[in-house]
């Protein structure tokens, strides 16, 4: 394999990866702090993508402006969601938290995509870019200024929340609650709104994947169901609940995908990754970088 | 209550105590003749299908709420061993001849083979990671399925050869009522004995189970493989029944349609899912507008259960004929 | 200050408080004391917000307290100190002290607030950037109570600051508890450690299974003759 080719292969695993980091974050966020398991995720990647398309195409508005409001529109569409059905399981939930939360994100997933179904119908509603033009990286590789942008939108958005998380008296608040929640109280801190917001930004960052890579997925209703897959991956992979790990472990999925898509093709590529996350399971099973859930292992 | 039987009546509810102890009560006798006599009043096939496709699911959920019910452990990538069942029975048959009875068997060998190896991995680990880890499995099955076109045919779907020669639907309903209530009282007995006693003690609390001497690991294995086996062996059925498959069959949305069944009709329950089941598969069927709304409903059903009643349909009778025993003064309030 | 009438409340199916009334008043270092299991934390939990009580009333800084949120009372000005800490683990030292401040808006107070509790533990203004995690025993006690103060609470109340501390570190919890004290702030302190507790309260409360059993001035209570027997080892 030549240098090109590998150089073709990391850039585009790279690319990948930014979008696998971007939702698997939003993933790790929520279940840190709010111990959720969600499997909805997909679904708000969707909901971005609808926005962003309706935006730009039937509003005719400039594809940056397009993906801010997608985000926006996932802001709201997870804070609701949040309100409407997390915050009652809060309060009746008995049995097993995480299970029962997981349950109830798979119930909401099949829901979702299928409202979207009736709402919009199977039809794909894409475009072939935002910007006419290509960016040329190394001398003789071109990439398309989409998923340039679409990279950028990634790291920015990731950088950003670093610094909200690290900066500003509400994202300390938000990992505060992630180490101990009555400590959390204890302070002052009212657990809702962090949930709240948690969530919703959580879905903001699955919105903006959505949104900036309108051009690569289309809009439909089951849109969603390759990047819960990924990302759900990606989490695995890290272990549950480092953000960190998500990051990192993002890129690194995007380009075994892309170098195990070259060697293996389309159909084998999912095994070959599956293969790897079973192996890697068998090793260490709180992910690679350790357990921040408390009891992964039941011994 | 203590009246003198005739030596008839005695052994007539020495029967029937027999019976109801291994789940067979009277409303769940009655339910079962009421489905074997039904071919006698409807003529029309396709209300039949209806039926025997509701059973079909209902064992489906029989099979997976004893994993999900009992050992805390949800088999999100159910579907995909259901498939798996489908094509190894399929395969078979059409490769080498077999009678698709062995099929069925085969079926239930393998994917009871793949269960024990996913268990194996799996069980030791929290019960999200089991539930993670069988739905990559199941996308890894499902993957296969579509990669090995050159074997199954790929999304074109795989030709299935029918269970015998006379495909009478009839029959089907019999077999399929046979094999469901036959899996209730099998899971039921194991659940009732000191094998059961472990999975709810292992369900309930890990650690203090692991204290009082019980292998934890051990029996969580024995519990997940007999329910993917069981899924195999009714995903086979399936197959020989509708005559193709294709790898959509293993698609997480067919594992949710059977948990949304088995949650809805009580986690626990065994049976619960088995009359969720008849409730919603004709339902959705008949109204064929809900047809559209038929996923969304089995979505925010699922939602609702989990943050109202998650006793589900199996509580609910439960909460009736207790208000019906303490008004008719057979036990006290 | 804090008015506590008839107090009831406990866990699932479990009742823990019979109806308890204390009251402590501004400036007063009030006691509650008792052996293991008597109902003193779930006396406080029940005070601070973080359980529900079945009955009864609380009344602070005028307001009733009784069934509203832990995090709303801290923000009247209650800060409790619990037997676990509490502390976010994971998180700097410095971190922890800001959060103590989370209600708190304005940016001069928080920084006042700071200069406070590292005026009152030294070690914590070197190590700001030291995990909490990796604190010893007494001082994570220590980050505690300075994450405590950082609101600047009309009311601090600790529960059992002694327990499973070495007798050295005992006594510097409790002098900086006393130093606290001597610069006004009110605190209601849950101790099984007796002795050392009536000598540095002006008042206190006995509890055993769920109730008052013994109430008054430390000074006297010293000197109570059942006090003696049961609690200090006297014949």
């Amino acid at each position: 394999m030549d240098l090109n080719t590998l150089q073709n292969l990391l850039l585009t695993g790279i690319l990948r990866g930014g979008l696998y980091a971007l939702m698997a974050v939003g993933l790790a966020l929520v279940f840190g702090v709010m111990n959720i398991c969600h499997f909805a995720h997909g679904e708000y990647y969707v909901i971005g993508a609808y926005a962003a398309y309706f935006a730009h195409v039937t509003f005719g508005l400039n594809p940056i402006v397009a993906i801010v409001i997608a985000a926006i529109l996932s802001f709201i569409a997870g804070a609701v969601t949040e309100k409407i059905f997390f915050f009652p399981l809060r309060r009746f939930n008995k049995g097993e938290w995480i299970m029962n939360a997981f349950l109830l994100t798979a119930g909401l997933s099949v829901a979702l995509q299928n409202t979207f179904k009736l709402v919009w119908g199977v039809r794909y509603r894409g475009i072939t870019q935002y910007w006419d033009a290509t960016i040329e990286i190394f001398p003789g590789m071109a990439i398309a200024a989409d998923r340039l942008v679409a990279l950028g939108i990634a790291i920015a958005a990731i950088l950003a929340l670093w610094f909200f998380l690290q900066k500003t008296s509400t994202g300390r608040a938000i990992r505060a609650v992630s180490q101990d929640e009555r400590g959390a109280m204890l302070v002052g801190i009212k657990l809702d709104r962090i949930y709240t917001l948690t969530f919703a930004l959580g879905s903001m960052f699955a919105g903006l994947g959505g949104a900036s890579l309108l051009s690569l997925t289309p809009a439909y209703p089951y849109a969603g169901v390759r990047p819960l897959i990924s990302s759900w991956f990606v989490v695995t992979i890290v272990g549950l609940g480092s953000v960190s790990g998500a990051i990192v472990g993002g890129f690194l999925v995007g380009v075994f995908e892309s170098l195990s898509y070259y060697f293996l093709g389309q159909g084998w590529q999912d095994v070959a990754s599956l293969g790897m996350l079973i192996v890697l399971l068998l090793f260490k099973p709180s992910g690679l970088f350790g357990t921040k859930v408390k009891g992964v292992l039941e011994k | 209550m203590q009246t003198t039987l005739t030596p008839e009546a005695t052994s007539k509810t020495r029967i029937l105590t027999n019976l109801e102890s291994i789940g067979l009560s009277l409303p769940v006798l009655g339910c079962i003749a009421l489905l074997a006599l039904a071919p006698l009043f409807i003529q029309d096939e396709y209300i039949l299908r209806l039926l025997v496709v509701s059973l079909l699911f209902g064992a489906l959920a029989i099979a997976f709420d004893f994993t999900g019910g009992f050992i805390n452990a949800v088999n999100f990538g159910y579907a995909g061993f259901v498939g798996l069942g489908a094509y190894i029975s399929t395969l078979l048959v059409t490769k080498t001849g077999f009678n698709p009875w062995m099929g069925l068997l085969a079926a239930l060998l393998v994917t009871g083979l793949v269960g024990f190896f996913t268990g194996l991995l799996t069980l030791p680990l929290r019960g999200i990671y089991v539930s993670l880890m069988s739905w990559f499995v199941g996308l890894t099955l499902m993957a296969l399925a579509n990669a090995m076109v050159k074997l199954t045919n790929g999304a074109r779907g795989l030709i299935v050869p029918p269970l015998y020669e006379s495909v009478s639907i009839t029959a089907h309903l019999y077999i399929m009522l046979a094999i469901t209530v036959a899996l209730y009282v099998i899971m039921r007995l194991i659940i009732r004995s000191r094998v059961g006693l472990a999975f709810r003690a292992i369900g309930q609390n890990f650690d203090a189970a692991r204290a009082s001497g019980v292998n934890p690991t051990r029996y969580k294995l024995m519990n997940f493989t007999l329910s993917c086996a069981v899924a195999g062996m009714l995903g086979a059925y399936y197959g020989h029944f509708v005559g193709i498959i294709t790898p959509d069959l293993m698609d997480t949305g067919r594992t949710m349609e059977v948990m949304a069944l088995a949650y809805i009709g009580g986690s626990g329950s065994l049976l619960g899912g088995v009359f969720a089941a008849f409730l919603f598969i004709p339902l959705f069927d008949s109204l064929k507008k809900l047809m559209e709304y038929r996923l969304i409903i089995y979505g925010l059903s699922l939602v609702a259960i989990m943050i109202f009643y998650p006793a589900g349909l199996a509580g609910l009778y439960q909460y009736v004929t207790e208000k019906y025993k303490t008004w008719k003064g057979r036990i006290p309030k | 200050m804090l008015d506590v009438t008839n107090l009831q409340a406990g866990y699932d199916c479990l009742q823990a408080l019979w109806g308890v009334s204390l009251s402590v008043s501004q400036g007063e270092f009030v006691a509650l004391i008792g052996s293991n299991g008597a109902g003193k934390t779930t006396t406080l939990r029940a005070i601070s917000g973080l359980i529900k009580p079945l009955a009864g009333q609380v009344t602070f800084m005028g307001r009733q307290i009784a069934g509203i949120s832990a995090d709303q009372i801290h923000r009247l000005g209650m800060s409790f100190i619990t037997e676990d800490l509490n502390l976010f683990e994971g998180m700097t030292i410095r971190d922890n002290l800001l959060l103590g401040a989370y209600s708190q808006k304005d940016k001069k107070k928080i920084k006042a607030s700071l200069d406070y509790v590292f005026d009152l533990f030294p070690l914590f203004e070197t190590r700001q950037k030291q995990l909490a995690g990796t604190l010893s025993g007494g001082e994570r006690r220590m980050l505690a109570l300075g994450r405590g103060l950082m609101s600047e609470p009309h009311l601090l109340m600790v529960d059992e600051p002694s327990l499973g501390l070495a007798p050295q570190t005992v006594k510097d919890v409790f002098d900086a508890l006393q130093a606290l004290h001597r610069k006004g702030i009110t605190i209601l302190l849950v101790e099984q450690n007796v002795n050392t507790t009536l000598h540095i309260s002006s008042k206190a409360y006995v509890m055993e299974k769920g109730e008052i059993v013994l109430q008054g001035a430390s000074a006297e209570l010293l000197e109570n003759a059942y006090l003696k027997e049961t609690y200090l080892g006297a014949r």
